[in-house]
């Protein structure tokens, strides 16, 4: 199966589905254009052509022109509807394409002065170019199926003798048959050793369809191509994400040694942290000292304000290493108007910085509050009695 | 081969080609989350494992001075007058009883060492003592700074007699190795 596959990858494109009809039940005829026609007035102007040649109103015709980029001409053909039978144009609908033989060869990039002449086993083909891409004149001879060789050589010459003065005769001996495009943009065809490219919207010109239903074909092609170009862009992102994969693979490997590196050097960085503690501790013990009782005496009720000392009575008293210049006292008063005096007075005492009272409560006229006393460093010398 | 995969997509039946595309985009959609969400978190691993490192980084580059620093701080005391636990709750001790505190425990020494240096703390508690005898003793603590200090301190007003108080010390000592 994975051959199959392969073989399958590595096969070219297949070609393109082509409904050739047979020469016979076309009619043809170039009619002039003037340069830069637009294509909705070139298919205008072609309907009235045929009509002018036709017996049949254009909507009992199937038809198609031929109209290389930069033509001053276009080539008309056209059959009458009923020539077709219902399986015929049943056929139609899985086609790409569905052209005329001779228009499939039109795309042979013919010198001037040349004819081609297509064999098919009910008749021959002259198409005939005497001057430009567009050729002036397709001729049919109808053969019988038992004809000579000698029947066909005549009609072959009768053929190129209509058709006008050609410099170069170029047969093909077997019906063109599509074959597969060096790209989307291009149809080509092999008519025995003439090979035949024609653009794919030059190609779209020739079929000869129903214009609506072309212009349902076209729909249904863009909402395919519009289908296939998400699966692919799907499919794009998927191979990205495959990439991103990988590339987190190797990323988690480079992540995993960082971890690595990280858990390693874990216990030595824990060992300069704690070595960090240690010499500031020593440092605090050295030479930042606390000095909680000192604190207490200044920020006392009597030493603050001496002269009239307020009833605050100090409950609890903290300090700590962690803010060596600050104390933490919870106090109580049945005065509450003298807290705000209070700590005027201590705010104005020498080296301290700052005074906060916080958590004021009262119970049973007494109000209990927390007094935190931040001092200036080195504002307090160490008592000696 | 991708003209080849497009004429066999493009030949498909309407219902196969909405299946293929509607296939592929949900394969990509789950894998497009799948993968958004492990490279967010992969991304967070990588700014904290970065984070670290730098911090262990820069611990590693101060390391010399840390040490530095430590000796430094170590070099202000005289190794002789140093204490190690036992010494320093023998002295804690002494000089409790020299200033007159009865009522006084201490707890279970704690140590932290890195080989050279020792610090040494010992939580000392004194109930019912008056301010008198308690300023006694801080004053005596405190003649052996900076070989024995003071990290933390509390005083409580005794709820029975409030001319009594409670207090509770932290007291912290270096010994530095004599080896």
């Amino acid at each position: 199966m994975c051959a199959s596959l392969s073989d399958f990858l590595r096969a070219s494109p297949p070609p393109p589905r082509v409904a050739v009809l047979p020469d016979a039940v076309f009619f043809s005829r170039t009619v002039s254009l003037a340069a830069g026609t637009p294509r909705a007035e070139v298919v205008s102007q072609v309907g009235l052509a045929l009509e002018a040649l036709s017996p049949f109103p254009l909507a009992q015709l199937y038809f198609g022109y031929y109209l290389p980029p930069g033509a001053d001409r276009v080539l008309a053909f056209a059959s009458y509807r009923r020539r077709f039978t219902a399986e015929q144009l049943a056929e139609w609908a899985g086609a790409e394409y569905v052209l005329p033989a001779f228009a499939a060869i039109l795309g042979c990039g013919a010198e001037p002065a040349t004819t081609v002449v297509l064999a098919a086993p009910d008749g021959l083909t002259a198409v005939h170019w005497d001057q430009g891409p567009v050729p002036a004149v397709v001729l049919y001879h109808p053969l019988k199926p038992d004809a000579t060789e000698d029947e066909r050589a005549r009609a072959r010459a009768e053929l190129i003798r209509s058709a006008g003065e050609a410099r170069t005769i170029v047969d093909a001996p077997s019906p063109p048959v599509p074959q597969p495009g060096r790209s989307e943009g291009e149809v080509v065809f092999q008519a025995g050793g003439l090979r035949s490219r024609l653009p794919s919207a030059v190609a779209a010109a020739l079929d000869v369809r129903d214009k609506a239903d072309l212009d349902a074909l076209a729909r249904a092609r863009r909402r395919d191509l519009f289908l296939w170009r998400t699966a692919i862009g799907a499919l794009a992102a998927c191979l990205l994400f495959a990439a991103g994969e990988l590339a987190l693979l190797g990323a988690g490997l480079w992540q995993s040694a960082r971890i690595a590196k990280v858990a390693a050097q874990r216990p030595t960085v824990a060992r300069i942290m704690e070595e960090k503690d240690l010499a500031g501790r020593i440092d605090e013990l050295s030479t930042k000292r606390l000095l909680p009782l000192e604190m207490i005496s200044v920020v006392s009720p009597e030493v603050a304000m001496p002269k009239n000392p307020p009833a605050i009575q100090f409950l609890r008293a903290a300090a700590s290493a962690g803010a060596v210049n600050t104390i933490q006292i919870d106090a109580q008063t049945s005065n509450a108007g003298e807290i705000a005096a209070y700590r005027t007075a201590i705010e104005q005492t020498p080296g301290c910085e700052r005074v906060e009272i916080r958590d004021q409560r009262t119970q049973n006229n007494v109000v209990s509050f927390k007094l935190i006393v931040t001092f200036k460093p080195g504002a307090l010398a160490p008592a000696t009695s | 081969m991708i003209r080849t995969l497009r004429a066999f997509f493009l030949s498909r039946f309407l219902r196969e080609k909405l299946l293929v595309t509607g296939i592929a985009v949900l394969v990509a959609a789950l894998w497009l989350s799948s993968i958004g969400n492990r490279a967010v978190r992969f991304v967070h691993a990588v700014r904290v494992t970065t984070s670290s490192l730098n911090e262990q980084a820069r611990w590693l580059s101060d390391r010399a001075a840390i040490e530095a620093s430590a000796q430094a701080a170590a070099g202000r005391l005289d190794a002789v007058r140093t204490l190690d636990t036992t010494r320093l709750l023998a002295e804690v001790s002494a000089i409790a009883v020299e200033s007159g505190l009865k009522n006084s425990t201490s707890g279970e020494p704690k140590d932290v060492s890195n080989g050279q240096f020792s610090v040494h703390t010992l939580q000392f508690n004194v109930t019912k003592a008056d301010w008198g005898t308690l300023k006694q003793f801080y004053l005596a603590l405190s003649k052996r700074s900076p070989y024995i200090g003071i990290e933390q301190c509390s005083l409580q007003v005794d709820r029975a007699n409030q001319l009594l108080l409670s207090a509770n010390f932290q007291i912290s000592s270096v010994e530095i190795s004599k080896n």
